[in-house]
């Protein structure tokens, strides 16, 4: 079932600029693999998101191939890309209503 | 006067910066009460304190609290006879933390925020006792030091604060009032000195010198001489000095009455009182003539001021700028900008002058400076350094600066390559500032440059109009989206624009009323979201309309489980379950609806905590129940999903509400199933077996595994009854695993009769065979239930017997079959438990003695039980539930025994270990007087692992109030970590949720000054951002940079330690490694004075270090400390080289010879740079001879160096030329190309230097030498040289002239190509290589030319060329090498754009080595034929 698999293949980049959001995100990253979940954080305050984004592929494939690749270049800005290692805190795949985009 | 930008003149130079704001250099400062600075003598170097002796002295006064010590407030309130001494060093902390922090943002940029300088404000008015120190700090900090706001605003927050503090009871002295008038000068405020007279009168306070001073230039700012000569007198009458500030402030007084005669007159009367006219004065003399325009009478001014030594610092020239600006005469300011000379610190200052303009309203001037500042030429794409002036748009958008200006500023940003996307980052700006108007107005000039507008850009401008539920003002963004032609998306709507209306219909008719769009599928989602979470039966209508349209269940998949959550109306959630069940729009095309609805029906089960399944289990129940009379059935697999997740949640009482859903035609292969007996049996199976069953007796088969098989299957529907007859009417078949299964049945249905009689009959049948352990340990619990204590013990022997072998979740069925004999008292549960124990079926542990204990508290019995408990620790060493004893004896008020407990566990544990179950035990009885008693008892120490262990137990039971006494009577215990107490307590308010329980915490916190470490405030931020509360501190976002702190740190702390030999030749190293010369150089002197010897190693790679930097003298003086430490020491080979290199550099030929020679003598081999940078150094000199020296010792050496053949002749011919002497470098340069077996050596070197030192003599003989020797010997290469050395230079023309007259130079393809490909590894050359191309156009094949291009292009980044190239290649029919393939594949990539062909996917090198290996072969395959 899904509850075991949800913390694999995933990736939390940072630095991301403020004119992408998780569409762009996901399109940016669809180049690798198909992107199971893509979890942008807003925040509600300033209407901005926070800069980070979580990045879950459906295969390891994709995060190898997002993984290996240098530069990440997004709207002039270098994304920084890393292996996930710590869980979402408590964010479920499912969850459309947190402002966020998947 | 009111010199701004003066006030930080020193501020980058001391690290008790605020001292210096006050800027009275030159009258002495008044304020020297504030130098508390401890915390930048910690941080910072010697070296800045030795330039600033005055400031040293003044640090050791008053304040030894040191920022950062965490227990000072402990110690501090030790002193309990004197109160006001906490209250007191509180003070001095915070003010060494507010210091910190203002002194920081002085330090690094010149300037305070106004968002820092107002939570400095708001924070100290909430610790609640300003000190005398804080209102200062505030006070002097509202002037110039915040160029952001305007002077009204900056006076006004000046008021501000001086009548707040006052309120809490700050007192003022004298140096407040210099202070207030100080910050008035400098926000050129208009007041009445009489007054302010009058008012320090009033409040008793003697004005002193720096008063009267500072009134005078108050008269003087607004040209009153008259006012300002009364102070001068009383000033006279009162015998103070009269200082240069005054002077200064007179001048611009005159010039401000309008008699700069007289302005200009005040400098020959300074010196006629003795006194020289500082930078100041001429400062205040440059302003005046600036305000008048007087540009003639300016310059000569600044000369004047050169010419006396007074030299001005960009600052001052800066301050100039300012006044030009604001009186109009923007026309000269830029002569005077010339002026500047990008000092050390230029650009901070420079942009605090950008600022002060903007907010004036001077933005054209200011973007004049901005102009200025040094282009940041990265070629690092990712550092934002790239962009210049994001401060400029920033604060243009603060200050509502025109839209048409901005843009323009942007474009000629964006057009001088001094910023990438500056429009876009204004619009973050202005987004920021949430300024609707300025954010949509650029967002169209953005459309109309064709970038991307998207949904999101629009959210920072509705989040407050959402959360004030203002209609109008989200109509209003949206109208601006539409407007751009931007579609809401659902996120937009869901999360921005619903939210704001009561109900889904207004919202519509509202934004229909708007004119703005309700057909996109963002709209239709959001209603639909919005109706699952609020109203259920609405959904159901607004969904079986045959007219909705197709949507995907993912897309309110969410919302409908949290309305599900919510709602109690069973009735619509099945309708709309149904619904999803035959209704396709709402799958994903080619799904099957009902699997959408199984998947639904597992994330409604696994988004529900235990407790909320729990809760509504009923309803769930019914639910389910409903869905099963409408048909709705579940795939097998996600049957089993939920069946795993109500297990794990501990509701498996559900199980068989689901069960019934699955498919008939699946259910077969379900397998063996914990659910209640299903009235039908479970379909299929029993029948099925039981059929099997008789047929095989029928044919007179073995029954046994089909029989075991039923049984199993019987057992998980829970029919014992049915079992028991099959066992009854084939007894004889019955396996050993089939009595198990039965008899752990039997168990479960507490049937122990039954389940012993299977039991013996089991035995009888072979009594060699036992159960497993669990089957073993539920018997005995049934057993013991059922009061059958002699049978229990029995079977625990038997399993020893049978030696069976427990894990450790056996041993918690242990714990719970012993729990089981609680309720018959002490004595039953003491057998068992020593029985277990005896027999070594488990260890003995605290757990398991519990239930012993708890046998004798359930029955009342505290003596019993307190003596069970002190048994075991006799018999065991485990102290089961002591604390739990001592609470109740503690209740109770049984000293006695309590007494009695105390003496035991102190005597068996320690007496630390018995304060600690007092002390929690009182803090479990609310008895806290008693428990602050215990824990301050004298020696006691924390103990985490306790701590720990009470405070988890208060976070799971969520006991706030205990908790957090604890957390406060332990802030005194010795060795307490107090950020882990109160991280407990924060972990308890994000368990509540209760964020102003957080914020209170923090205070505390704050309050205690404690240092908190990073994940703390991570979740304290977590708390304070989860109820929508602002964060008040900067939360540290990732683990890495953490790690990068620490160390970074590291080295720090090793430097310091540095104390032996070893450990300095390491950091040494370290630092030599890492190009730290100087500093190494002066760790080693500091080694040498504490008489280290160092190795020889050491004292090299130092020397090594300096030359690399040039530092000859430095490096001689460390040879000089290792020669005297180690007599025989002698430089390497390397050290030697390098010297060589700096002598010759130097132009110390001489030295640099001696050095060669006696490297040669000592057989060290000199480096190939040393002798060429002394071969060049020598013919630069003319030294033709030394040349001929210097080969010569080379030639003894006998090693070749692989040093160019060319290298001594050209040199001695440059130093021939040098000489004057063209014929002798003609001469011997034509000697070796006319001689027979020369190689064509290259003379570019001279040409070179010829060229660049534009000798046309010497070019005129040399090409005259070339183009003889081209077309008389055939020898081109001179020619050559000399043609691509002009083209290098750019000089086509003459270029072209020697094409035309030497005819071979085309065909020297070698020379040629060799020269295109060096100027492909540089960028900016292909220019070059196109004006070859175009002399010579055939000069080599364009399979060859292209990728050189490509090459070129590339590390130009020029992507429009490259796909022009590329396009060209393609359309000449050239094969595209994969190596160029992939340069160009990784520059669209680096440009954000895609590549229209695949990338190659193998590195570089690869195509680099498969490219050479061709042409390798190639050049074989032409060479055989």
């Amino acid at each position: 079932m899904a509850a075991p698999s949800r913390n694999l293949f995933e990736l939390f980049v940072s630095k991301v600029p403020w004119t992408v959001a998780g569409k762009e995100m996901r399109e940016y990253f669809g180049q690798f693999g198909q992107v199971r979940k893509c979890l942008l954080p807003f925040d509600k305050e300033t209407g901005f998101h926070r800069g980070f984004c979580w990045v879950g592929f459906t295969t390891e494939e994709g995060l190898n191939n997002a993984l290996q690749k240098e530069l990440h270049l997004l709207e002039g800005a270098k994304l920084q890309v890393q292996k996930n290692r710590r869980p979402f805190s408590g964010q479920k795949s499912n969850n459309e209503n947190d402002g966020s985009s998947i | 006067m009111a010199a701004l930008l003066r006030s930080t003149r020193f501020l980058k130079f001391s690290p008790l910066g605020l001292l210096q704001i006050v800027g009275t250099r030159r009258t002495g400062p008044p304020l020297s009460r504030l130098c508390s600075g401890s915390i930048g003598v910690g941080r910072t170097g010697v070296l800045t304190q030795s330039q600033r002796p005055s400031v040293d002295i003044a640090s050791s006064y008053v304040w030894p609290c040191a920022a950062g010590c965490v227990r000072n407030y402990a110690v501090a309130t030790e002193k309990k006879d004197e109160p006001s001494v906490a209250v007191r060093s509180k003070q001095a902390q915070h003010f060494d933390w507010a210091l910190a922090k203002l002194d920081s943002s002085v330090r690094r940029t010149g300037r305070i925020t106004k968002t820092l300088h107002l939570r400095i404000f708001h924070d100290i008015c909430r610790t609640g006792y300003p000190s005398g120190n804080q209102a200062l700090l505030l006070l002097r900090s509202c002037g110039s030091l915040l160029p952001e706001m305007s002077l009204d605003e900056r006076t006004e927050l000046a008021h501000r604060v001086w009548e707040k503090l006052q309120e809490l009871g700050a007192q003022y002295d004298v140096s407040h009032y210099n202070a207030l008038l100080k910050v008035y000068l400098q926000n050129e405020f208009k007041f009445s000195p009489n007054d302010f007279l009058g008012k320090m009168e009033t409040a008793n306070i003697q004005p002193n010198r720096v008063t009267y001073q500072r009134l005078i230039a108050a008269y003087c700012q607004n040209g009153d001489i008259e006012g300002a000569s009364t102070i001068l007198g009383f000033m006279k009458s009162k015998d103070l000095p009269i200082t240069e500030a005054v002077f200064n402030a007179l001048v611009t007084g005159h010039s401000r009455a309008g008699d700069i005669e007289s302005a200009k007159n005040i400098l020959s009367v300074m010196r006629g009182a003795g006194i020289d006219p500082g930078p100041d004065t001429f400062v205040s003399l440059l302003n005046a003539y600036a305000e008048k325009g007087d540009m003639d009478s300016l310059k000569k001014t600044l000369e004047e001021a050169e010419n006396a030594d007074s030299s001005l610092m960009d600052r001052d020239i800066m301050e100039v700028i300012f006044t030009l600006a604001r009186a109009g005469h923007q026309q000269h300011i830029p002569e005077i900008v010339e002026r500047l000379r990008h000092e050390r610190g230029y650009i901070p200052d420079a942009m605090n002058l950008c600022l002060s303009l903007i907010t004036q309203g001077h933005d054209d001037t200011a973007f004049l400076i901005l102009k200025t500042f040094p282009s940041l030429q990265s070629d690092d794409i990712n550092s934002d350094l790239a962009n210049l002036g994001n401060f400029f748009l920033r604060h243009c958008v603060n200050m509502d600066t025109p839209l048409e200006k901005i843009c323009h500023y942007c474009k000629e940003l964006h057009n001088n390559n001094m910023h990438t996307s500056p429009l876009t980052f204004t619009l973050s700006c202005a987004l920021e500032a949430k300024k609707t108007d300025l954010s949509l107005q650029l967002m169209k000039t953005m459309k109309e440059q064709n970038l991307p507008i998207r949904p999101h850009y629009f959210w920072p401008l509705l989040t407050q109009n959402t959360k004030d539920k203002n209609a109008a003002g989200v109509v209003e963004v949206i109208k601006g989206m539409q407007a751009l032609d931007v579609t809401p998306d659902l996120d937009t709507i869901s999360s921005y624009i619903l939210p704001v209306f009561n109900s889904i219909e207004v919202a519509r008719q509202t934004l229909k009323d708007a004119g703005i769009s309700l057909e996109s599928e963002g709209f239709v989602t959001s209603e639909i979201r919005f109706m699952a979470t609020s109203n259920l039966a609405q959904l159901y209508t607004l969904l079986s309309d045959p007219s909705h349209p197709s949507i995907d269940l993912v897309n309110f998949r969410s919302s409908l489980i949290q309305g599900f959550r919510k709602s109690d109306d069973v009735e619509n959630m099945v309708k709309i379950t149904k619904l999803l069940y035959q209704d396709e729009r709402y799958s994903k095309t080619g799904n099957n609806p009902a699997d959408t609805v199984s998947y639904f029906l597992y994330n409604l089960i696994d988004s529900m905590s235990e407790s909320t399944l729990h809760a509504q289990e009923d309803k769930l129940r019914n639910y389910f129940n409903q869905l099963k009379a409408q048909n709705i059935f579940l795939t097998e697999n996600i049957y089993r999903g939920i069946r795993n997740l109500l297990q794990a949640k501990h509701v498996p009482e559900l199980i068989k509400d689901v069960i019934v859903l699955v498919d008939p035609n699946d259910r077969v292969s379900v397998g063996p199933i914990s659910t209640a007996p299903h009235p039908s049996g479970l379909d299929g199976k029993v029948p099925f077996l039981e059929a099997k069953l008789a047929e095989l007796k029928a044919e007179n088969q073995p029954l046994a595994s089909v029989l075991k098989q039923i049984i199993q299957v019987l057992s998980a529907e829970e029919n014992l009854q049915r079992a028991l007859e099959l066992k009854q009417q084939y007894e004889d078949e019955m396996s050993m695993g089939a009595y198990a299964v039965l008899i752990n049945l039997c168990c479960r249905h507490n049937n122990v009769e039954e389940a012993l009689n299977l039991k013996r009959e089991m035995s009888r049948q072979d009594s060699s065979v036992g159960l497993d352990a669990s089957k073993y340990i539920a018997l005995v619990k049934v057993l013991i239930k059922n009061s059958r204590v002699e049978e229990a013990t029995d079977i625990l022997k038997e399993m020893k017997e049978k030696d069976v072998a427990l894990n450790d979740s056996h041993v918690t069925m242990l714990f719970h079959a012993l729990n089981a004999a609680v309720p018959k008292g002490g004595p039953v549960v003491q057998r068992l438990q020593e029985t277990i124990f005896t027999l070594g079926l488990a260890k003995p542990s605290a757990n398991l003695c519990a239930p012993l204990v708890s046998a004798y508290l359930d029955s009342n019995d505290l003596s019993g039980a307190l003596d069970a408990a002190l048994d075991c620790q006799k018999r065991y060493g485990h102290l089961p539930r002591i604390h739990d004893i001592v609470v109740i004896l503690v209740e109770k008020g049984d000293t006695e025994l309590l007494q009695k407990a105390m003496d035991m566990v102190s005597q068996e544990r320690g007496e630390m270990t018995m304060l600690y179950d007092l002390f929690f035990a009182f803090l479990q009885t609310g008895r806290y007087r008693e428990a602050r008693k215990i824990i301050e008892t004298p020696g006691l120490r924390a103990r985490p692992g306790r701590l720990q262990w009470y405070a988890e137990k208060c976070i799971s039971n969520q006991q706030m109030e205990v908790l957090e006494q604890m957390v406060d009577m332990t802030s005194k215990l010795f060795e307490c970590d107090r950020d882990e107490m109160y991280c407990y307590l924060l972990r308890l308010c994000k368990e509540t949720n209760d964020w102003q329980k957080a914020e209170a915490v923090w205070t505390k916190i704050q309050e205690e000054n404690i240092i908190p470490r990073e994940r703390t405030l991570r979740m304290l931020a977590d708390v304070l951002k989860s109820n929508g509360q602002e964060v008040p501190f900067e939360v540290p976002e990732t683990w890495y940079e953490q790690a990068a702190n620490t160390q970074q740190v590291k080295p720090e702390t090793a430097h310091r330690a540095a104390e032996n030999g070893p450990q300095y030749q390491m950091r040494l190293l370290a630092l030599c490694k890492k190009g730290k010369a100087t500093e190494a150089f002066r760790m080693l002197k500091e080694a040498d004075k504490k008489g280290v010897t160092l190795g020889p190693a050491s004292y090299d790679h130092v020397i090594r270090a300096l030359l690399a930097g040039g530092a000859l003298k430095d490096a001689t003086a460390v040879k000089d400390i290792a020669q005297s430490r180690l007599p025989g020491f002698q430089l390497s080979d390397t050290a030697n080289s390098l010297l060589v290199v700096t002598q010759s550099k130097l132009g110390q030929t001489k030295d640099a010879l001696e050095t060669l020679k006696s490297m040669l003598q000592q057989d060290h081999v000199p480096s190939q740079l040393a002798i060429t940078r002394l071969v060049q150094a020598l013919s630069s000199q003319g030294d033709v001879a030394a040349i001929t020296d210097v080969q010569s010792c080379l030639e003894s050496l006998g090693t070749s160096l692989n040093l160019s053949t060319m290298l001594f002749t050209n040199n001695k011919a440059l130093a021939h030329i040098k000489q004057g002497d063209l014929d002798s470098a003609v001469e011997i340069l034509e000697e070796v190309y006319t001689s027979p077996d020369n190689k064509s050596p290259s003379m570019g070197f001279v040409f070179r230097k010829v060229l660049e030192e534009n000798n046309d003599k010497a070019i005129d003989k040399l090409s005259a030498m070339a183009e003889r020797l081209a077309n008389h010997f055939a020898c081109c290469r001179p020619a050559t040289d000399l043609f691509l050395n002009l083209l290098k230079l750019g000089k086509v023309e003459e270029a072209k002239f020697m094409l035309a007259r030497v005819n071979g130079l085309a065909e020297q393809k070698d020379a040629l190509v060799s020269f295109v490909a060096r100027a492909s590894q540089r960028p900016g050359q292909v220019d070059k290589i196109k004006t070859l191309h175009n002399l010579i156009p055939d000069f080599v094949e364009k399979e060859v030319l292209y990728p050189y291009m490509m090459k070129c292009h590339v590390m130009d980044k020029d992507l429009a060329s490259a796909k022009a190239l590329y396009e060209r290649m393609q359309e000449e029919g050239l094969v595209v090498d994969e190596l160029s393939l992939k340069r160009l594949a990784v520059l669209y990539r680096t440009q954000g754009e895609t590549a229209p062909f695949p990338e190659p996917s193998e590195s570089f090198k690869f195509y680099a080595e498969k490219l050479k290996e061709k042409t390798a072969k190639v050049q074989d395959g032409e060479q055989s034929t």
